[in-house]
């Protein structure tokens, strides 16, 4: 695996092979104060832009085991350097699945998703990983190994200190083991895929498929771009007309399903959908591509959050802070979620005029509870955190952070320059 | 620094009217609802607004007094205990529901609402909070989230914790934080994470922005009954083994079933030895679907029937008699320890019997009233205070069960908490250094240890009076179960 992170390739590649030697590997880096970058599957190391010094790649690569998997408890735990798609194969088999999808599953590792926080089309119905992640063994950066949860479903023995990681990105500590609980595999998924041609009708088929008797498990919208970027959605809309694409996804038996499908299909036309499309197969291969889009592409990608009544309003400045620029982005909403991703081309934009646009987005969200974080930097250039703002402004919460951060880590070796402490 | 200068500063901080020191007043707040330890506050604070929790807090600990915050004061593990005297603040004041917002499916309160008045406030809307402890017709929200406490019906829908979304805080020094937020994954670690469920020792929550539920679409309940109680734990094993996620998946067994049936004719037969009590929600094809499996693994597990309640009236019947069981355990002795151990549920059967076979060694009533399908069990012991010993046996004999889920691979408490009762056991889960990180994050917050000191963690002063068995014997002396 390379380790080259900005065109820095770091001086050494420790690989531990337990737990207790990733914390030895950390206790060591932050005695000799050595710069530290735990590497998972490297597919999201594009967030956080550069470290400020680069001594040692961490990688996880030998902390890929599954630790304990009972089917019949529901619940399995396993060393973060393993794949989320090794997980679902493991579950798989039993009908169980942890219903969390974000891209590249087949790379990206269990502790790298926890620690980028890395979500998936599956929030709406099943929540974020926060929900699932039971407990956590992890190597602080000061070399100490500790855990915190259970590997039972219910836990309240001492502070979730599991949940301080998810997000974190690596800089309080490296996560060596994460216990999940998982779900059974719902007997029918089926996907409805509907094409409008106004900003407002999508919104208002969302709104509509969250009122009973729906319970859409995944929705999201997509603008005409982003249909093209994902080549598993061109047999559903052939022609290729400026379109915002939805697509729904529900999950149950086969009657439950197929009632909800009836009744989002009249929603739909009622709303003025051109096309209406279903898949008649399985529908897991649709939504991994939709899942993928997030995935580097060497585009800037950013991360949008806004409350749910805000939904127009973000998608609006969204669309208005390019178009007014000429740039054709792709942009995905998480529907019912408060989220979305875009996809701003950089190739030929000067990175000050990518700033100022940035800048701007993030002055319009923050007029409605809403922020931008730049999810992928791609390394290009002139492309650099010093010029464009990776996270806006530090929460309210900053002093707390750095007091925990001081406490964890107190070298200040992990991740160094990456995050917003 | 006297009593009577912190209770001057109090009363120029917040107003005379809201601050108690009479010993009358103060008598009603040295409980909880363990009666594992009883101690009385130098004071008490009933504050009417986020500022005035401030005020208090600062006046308190700039004095070195302190500080354990209260809600309805149901704690079942001695968190909301004033041992070392102190400042109590009782959120009573702070009982309003501020909004509700359908479309996003939020609402945001006050700390002091009670449970249930939160679910009625969001009636109207077709939704609810999602947390049920059996408490939860006194218990309050801000309570249940400092608790993280669970309920029947967290198996499907998750504990407090996942229905938080933000919360203000006000910190040991006075200084209030906004944690979390409504829009999903904002920069920042998970501080909101950390205090939910931290039972008052990392700040006080004054303002709560909580995730309500919609209602399901259809319900079903069922009361299934076993003659043998290892087939009834089979069962629950079974059911989670076969894929099925009841919306709850409760158990109760032994003599409890008569007492409850003469308590409350919730209609369960009296001469069952267990009965499993479930429920499923959803759309109706799903429940057809579940119904069905559900039917199947029951009567492959031995049950001598199944039941399934025909109305509405008769699912409140059932659950009337699940959430009025602690009460009609009095029938059988007046006094109980209640046990909050939690295993993997395919180690439910074995445990159920550990814990029957460890109640008979030491000659005690047993009734397992439990959230089976969490693997969260509650072994009441149940014994008379006047019999000299007994107490002293049923704490022993809860340290036994509990050492038996840890055994199994399970927890010291699944939703009650750790606060006096279990903080000696939190090093059979935990080494030095997970303590210690533990520690850390209460260092924190708090860097002084004013919030409800001594609590989950044993750090700070040690007192000598402490130990659960020392607590009980003055609990009795002053005869004062509740």
């Amino acid at each position: 695996m390379d380790f080259t992170l900005y065109s820095q390739p770091p001086a050494r590649v420790i690989t531990p092979a337990t737990a207790e030697d990733l914390a030895d590997c950390l206790r060591e880096a932050s005695a000799a104060g050595s710069s530290v970058v735990p590497w998972g599957g490297g597919t999201r190391q594009g967030l956080g832009g550069p470290p400020t010094r680069y001594d040692l790649a961490l990688s996880m690569s030998g902390l890929s085991r599954v630790v304990e998997y009972t089917p019949a408890d529901l619940v399995i735990s396993v060393e973060a350097g393993a794949t989320l798609g090794m997980v679902q194969e493991t579950l798989a088999p039993h009908g169980q699945w942890l219903p969390w999808d974000p891209p590249l599953p087949r790379r990206a590792t269990v502790g790298g998703l926890l620690a980028s926080g890395a979500g998936g089309m599956l929030r709406l119905g099943y929540g974020s990983p926060r929900d699932w992640t039971l407990g956590m063994r992890v190597a602080l950066g000061d070399g100490r190994l500790v855990k915190s949860g259970s590997r039972v479903v219910k836990n309240v023995a001492g502070y979730d200190s599991h949940k301080l990681h998810i997000g974190a990105l690596g800089t309080l500590g490296v996560i060596a083991e994460a216990t999940f609980k998982v779900a059974p595999i719902p007997p029918r998924r089926q996907t409805l895929i509907a094409a409008f041609t106004t900003t407002k009708a999508p919104l208002e088929a969302i709104a509509q498929l969250r009122q009973p008797p729906f319970h859409p498990i995944s929705m999201v919208i997509l603008n005409d771009e982003a249909e093209r970027a994902i080549p598993a959605l061109h047999p559903f809309l052939r022609d290729h007309s400026h379109y915002l694409m939805v697509a729904v996804r529900f999950a149950g038996t086969a009657g439950a399903v197929a009632r909800q499908i009836r009744a989002a299909v009249a929603h739909c036309v009622e709303l003025g959908s051109r096309v209406i499309e279903l898949n008649e197969l399985d529908d897991a291969p649709i939504w991994e591509a939709i899942a993928d889009f997030v995935q580097p592409t060497g585009d800037l990608m950013l991360r949008v959050g806004a409350p749910l009544g805000q939904q127009y309003e973000m998608i609006r400045l969204l669309e208005m802070t390019t178009r007014a620029r000429g740039w054709a982005t792709a942009r995905m909403v998480i529907a019912g979620v408060g989220l979305a991703y875009a996809r701003w081309p950089i190739a030929g934009v000067p990175a000050a005029a990518l700033a100022a646009a940035l800048a701007e987005l993030r002055a319009g969200l923050a007029t409605i509870g809403g922020y931008v974080v730049i999810e992928e930097l791609p390394a290009a250039p002139g492309i650099d955190r010093d010029v464009l703002d990776v996270w806006g402004a530090p929460p309210e919460t900053l002093a707390l952070m750095r007091s925990l951060r001081a406490a964890w880590d107190p070298a200040g070796v992990l991740n160094p320059g990456r995050y917003l402490v | 620094m006297t009593r009577e200068t912190l209770i001057a500063a109090l009363q120029s901080a917040i107003g005379p009217t809201c601050v108690l020191h009479r010993p009358e007043e103060l008598m009603l707040y040295e409980y909880d609802g363990s009666s594992l330890d009883q101690a009385l506050p130098d004071v008490v604070v009933v504050p009417g607004s986020t500022a005035e929790v401030a005020a208090a807090v600062r006046a308190a600990t700039g004095m070195g007094v302190p500080v354990v915050v209260r809600g309805a004061g149901t704690g079942l593990a001695g968190g909301t205990v004033p041992d070392r005297g102190g400042m109590v603040v009782s959120l009573a004041r702070l009982n309003r529901v501020l909004s509700i917002d359908p479309a996003s499916r939020t609402a945001v309160v006050q700390p002091g609402v009670v449970n249930t008045e939160l679910s009625v406030a969001a009636a109207p809307y077709g939704m609810h909070f999602a947390p049920d402890p059996s408490s939860q017709r006194s218990s309050t929200v801000g309570g249940n989230a400092g608790s993280n406490a669970g309920g029947p019906h967290c198996l499907k829908y998750g504990v407090t914790t996942n229905h938080v979304l933000a919360a203000t805080v006000v910190l040991a020094d006075g200084s209030v934080v906004r944690l979390g937020s409504t829009v999903p994954d904002a920069p920042g670690y998970d501080l909101l994470g950390a205090v939910v469920g931290s039972e008052g020792t990392l700040g006080i929550i004054t303002e709560l922005t909580v995730r309500l539920t919609r209602n399901a679409e259809d319900v079903r309940t069922f009361l299934v009954i076993f003659d043998e109680m290892d087939a009834a734990g089979a069962c629950v094993s079974a059911i989670i083994a076969a894929g099925i996620i009841p919306a709850a998946l409760e158990m109760m067994s032994g003599e409890g079933i008569a007492a409850i049936e003469a308590s409350v004719h919730a209609g369960y037969p009296p001469d069952a030895r267990a009965v499993l009590l479930i429920e499923i929600d959803g759309l109706r094809e799903d429940l057809a679907d579940e119904a069905r499996r559900i039917a199947e693994v029951c009567t492959a597990s031995g049950a001598r029937e199944l039941r399934t309640a025909a109305d509405s009236a008769q699912r409140e019947r059932l659950w009337a008699g699940r959430k009025g069981a602690l009460a009609a355990c009095a029938r059988i002795a007046p006094h109980y320890h209640i046990v909050d151990g939690v295993v993997p549920r395919s180690r439910l059967p074995e445990v159920l019997r550990y814990s029957e076979e460890v109640a008979a060694r030491y000659d005690l009533k047993v009734v397992n009233i439990f959230h089976a399908g969490d693997g969260n069990l509650h072994p009441l012991l149940l014994f008379n205070l006047r019999v000299p010993g007994t107490r002293e046996r049923a704490v022993a004999a809860g340290e036994e069960i509990l050492r038996a889920c840890v055994a199994a691979g399970g927890t010291i408490s699944g939703e009650h908490g750790i606060g006096l009762e279990k903080r000696d056991y939190m090093s059979w889960l935990f080494s030095e250094d997970d303590l210690s990180a533990f520690a850390d994050i209460r260092a924190v917050f708090d860097p002084t240890e004013m919030m409800n000191p001594g609590k989950l963690l044993r750090t700070g002063a040690p007192s000598a009076d402490q130990a659960p068995t020392q607590a009980f014997r003055r609990t009795t002396e002053r005869g004062a179960w509740i």
